[in-house]
């Protein structure tokens, strides 16, 4: 599997397309101060969540990974204004809706609590793209057939509307996690220079896929 | 010799600069190729080659920097941070499009030869009489049998790993023994060719990446990242490859940072001198001198140089007096398929990286089969195990993770349709006056799309593959067709094409310019049409067989 298919598997899983993906083509405003200030207390905020949704088993999870750290980087680098903006706000509202539904930061509750949490914020960040989805195609077709009237040099690549925050998360981890040192060695199997090909090799149900 | 004088000038250092030196070296000639770019050494020069994905800090995802500092790059996959530094930077490089068109340039030693596909298919008997049948363009002045020989010479040098299959329409080559189908290829295969009868086939993508040690190359390690440069020389490049033959010669001069400005011509003797060039960090002016000149700088940039020659003559340039140069731009379309999922080989997996996949040659408009447009494609894919089985919505931890972290149940099989693209007249690239670079030269303009004949043919491309692999008993097929735009298929072709007749035409049937017999251009701007297969290889058997001619004729004192 290649990072392409990898970006594939984490949009299917997720719903969305996956930003800094080679099919994302939006060409956008880029901000010469970072519009992103990333605390030492939101990165171990984005380990832990990360951890909830990849854990440490038999192999390591995403705080060995380093998962907040990359999405530091990625959301800094990679993401428009407008994507920082959701995600920096999305901070924030993680933990407000955390309060209000465990009475208690995401930090102090224990890994039953997260979890159960996190699942609750699956169903609405699942809703809001859903809705997202659908409020963009109409703006999809909008945009497109406004698009036929000018010439090619005028028309603008659509814009889609941000996904929810978290499912910007839960895709930077799973990308993070997957593409991750211990990710690619011990939860998957990695060899940097297989040597050879065979095309036919026999598979026992269980066994870990290629990192690549 | 003055210091600045030469038997024989290349310009570019790509796949067919490199076999140029090569092969005008090897025969005795003193050499300078030059190079627009910086120079990039084998294995050294290889920055990426051999990091892991976790070294890299966006994991190879585009940043925002990047998407500003390549707004054309970023049309399409090749913009990504593994392979950042192959690519030339659109924003130093502009260029005018009047029509989009997709121009993916690398600017350095060994050109795109670094970060090409490496597919290699000879074009067929029919390739090169089509156009005189159809009464289409202008005739090719060769046909098969005289590059036949040629394509023997320079695959038995390059390395093309492939198997034998008889087909009159993908002639068999001098192969190295052929990478393997997988397990779910060879099914496909066996159904696919039982239910066509023997009429379309499906074999491994032949391509140059060595299964055999091979000079001082080390075969392929099935690492699948030939696009970053492969240490082991595993792949044909300019570096790999031709450079090192022509080095060892001791006859030959690189030099980087060289942009050609213009042919020097002389217009009593009808023969150019030399070149003049810019370097391009300290902005001097240098002219090279030589008896023989070849234009090698990738196609469109070939054609821009002999645009900026000989000017007080012919105001449109060298080789521009039968109206052609700059017409007749070419690529091969594509990105449209189908894909779906076989059932079935759950107890099969794969062991390394296969750097080809598979390729169903041409069908279509051959023998008794007749459409309703003219030429046809052939289809490159392959088949995978793709990574997760299917896990219930929304779920997060252990059961995801275990989920992510085994391959699919099913295996997945996908095909790509590549299309020959006709060479029609008014598609053109000329000089914006208006615009010029940061060395204050001209930038091409572009003028190109596709028309009904490739419109008719994609319906083709399409459909043909969803109903090929239904046939072949492919689950879950879904077509598709993710738009193409002109230059995608980094396959620009023709605008400075061969011919018959000087007035039709800009190069002869030895790649000579009809104005300047001299000068040799035998990159894809010499293409008459462009076949349906991938054209490098014909690039490499072109530039050989016109250096061999080249010699030749020094040899007789008639250059």
């Amino acid at each position: 599997m290649d990072r392409r298919e990898l970006l594939k598997l984490i949009a299917l899983v997720t719903g969305g397309t996956v930003i800094g993906g080679e099919l994302f083509l939006s060409g956008c405003k880029l901000s010469d101060k970072p519009a992103v200030n990333f605390t030492e207390d939101i990165i171990a905020l984005l380990d832990e969540v990360g951890e909830t949704i990849i854990p440490a088993t038999a192999t390591p999870g995403s705080k060995a990974a380093e998962v907040g750290k990359f999405i530091k980087v990625m959301v800094t680098d990679c993401y428009t204004e407008k994507q920082q903006s959701v995600f920096m706000q999305g901070i924030k509202e993680l933990e407000e809706t955390c309060r209000k539904a465990q009475s208690k930061s995401f930090m102090e509750c224990n890994a039953e609590q997260r979890h159960e949490f996190l699942t609750g914020l699956e169903k609405e960040a699942k809703k809001f793209n859903e809705n997202r989805d659908k409020t963009d195609e109409v703006r999809r077709k909008e945009h497109e057939k406004l698009n036929e009237g000018l010439a090619w040099k005028d028309q603008k690549e659509f814009e889609g509307t941000p996904s929810h925050y978290y499912t910007m998360i839960k895709q930077l981890t799973l990308f993070g996690f997957f593409s991750s040192k211990t990710g690619m060695t011990e939860t998957l199997r990695h060899n940097p220079s297989p040597g050879r090909y065979d095309g036919s090799v026999p598979y026992i149900k269980g066994e870990k896929a290629w990192a690549e | 010799m003055p210091d600045n004088q030469y038997d024989a000038i290349v310009i570019g250092s790509g796949i067919s600069g490199g076999w140029a030196a090569k092969e005008l070296t090897e025969k005795g000639l003193k050499v300078i190729m030059l190079e627009r770019g910086r120079n990039i050494e084998h294995i050294k020069g290889y920055v990426n080659a051999m990091k892991e994905s976790w070294e890299f800090p966006h994991r190879g995802s585009r940043t925002q920097q990047m998407i500003k500092d390549y707004p054309v790059l970023k049309r399409d996959y090749p913009l990504n941070e593994t392979v950042l530094d192959y690519w030339c930077k659109d924003s130093e490089h502009p260029y005018t499009e009047v029509k989009r068109f997709d121009w993916y340039r690398g600017y350095h030693v060994g050109g795109r030869s670094l970060m090409w596909g490496r597919q290699s298919y000879r074009f067929n008997k029919w390739d090169f009489e089509a156009n005189a049948k159809e009464g289409i363009a202008v005739d090719w002045p060769i046909r098969y049998d005289d590059l036949a020989p040629w394509y023997s010479y320079v695959e038995k040098f390059a390395g093309i790993q492939g198997s034998k299959e008889g087909l009159d329409v993908l002639p068999d080559g001098e192969f190295m023994p052929a990478m393997e189908l997988n397990c779910v290829e060879k099914e496909v295969k066996k159904r696919m060719e039982a239910y066509y009868k023997g009429s379309r086939h499906l074999i491994i993508g032949r391509s140059a990446n060595i299964t055999q040690p091979h000079y001082a190359r080390t075969n392929c390690q099935y690492r699948n990242r030939c696009w970053r440069g492969c240490p082991f020389g595993g792949y044909f490049s300019t570096q790999s490859s031709t450079l090192p033959a022509a080095m060892n010669t001791g006859k030959l001069t690189l030099r980087p940072f060289s942009i050609v400005t213009k042919i020097l011509y002389d217009k009593d003797k009808k023969k150019a001198t030399g070149v003049e060039v810019l370097d391009a960090e300290t902005n001097q002016t240098y002219e090279y001198k030589a008896k023989i000149v070849f234009v090698c700088a990738s196609a469109l940039n070939s054609t821009w140089i002999l645009m900026n020659s000989a000017t007080d003559i012919w105001p449109d340039g060298l080789g521009s007096s039968s109206g052609e140069l700059g017409h007749n731009v070419m690529d091969h379309h594509f990105r449209c398929g189908a894909s779906g999922t076989v059932e079935g080989f759950s107890d099969k997996y794969v062991y390394g990286r296969r750097p080809t996949g598979i390729y169903i040659p041409r069908f279509r408009n051959i023998y008794n089969d007749k459409r309703d447009y003219l030429r046809g494609f052939g289809y490159q894919g392959g088949a995978g195990r793709g990574r997760g089985v299917e896990v219930a919505e929304m779920t997060i931890g252990t059961d995801l993770k275990e989920a992510l972290s085994v391959p699919s149940d099913n295996w997945g099989f996908g095909i790509t349709a590549f299309g020959e693209m006709l060479p029609y007249h008014e598609n053109k690239v000329t000089l914006d006056k208006n615009k010029k670079d940061k060395w204050g030269l001209p930038v091409l303009s572009f003028d190109v799309e596709i028309k009904e004949n490739e419109k008719k043919m994609r319906a083709d491309m399409i459909n043909d593959a969803k109903e090929m692999l239904e046939a072949a008993g492919v689950k879950n097929v879904q077509a598709n067709d993710w738009g193409y735009h002109v230059g995608m298929g980094i396959h620009e072709m023709g605008t400075a094409r061969m011919g018959r007749d000087p007035k039709t035409s800009v190069l002869n049937g030895n790649n000579q310019v009809w104005e300047a017999m001299n000068v040799f251009v035998t990159d894809g701007a010499c293409m008459t049409s462009a076949s349906c297969v991938n054209p490098s290889l014909t690039y490499m058997a072109l530039t050989a067989r016109a250096a061999d001619f080249a010699v030749n004729e020094l040899k007789k004192g008639n250059l």
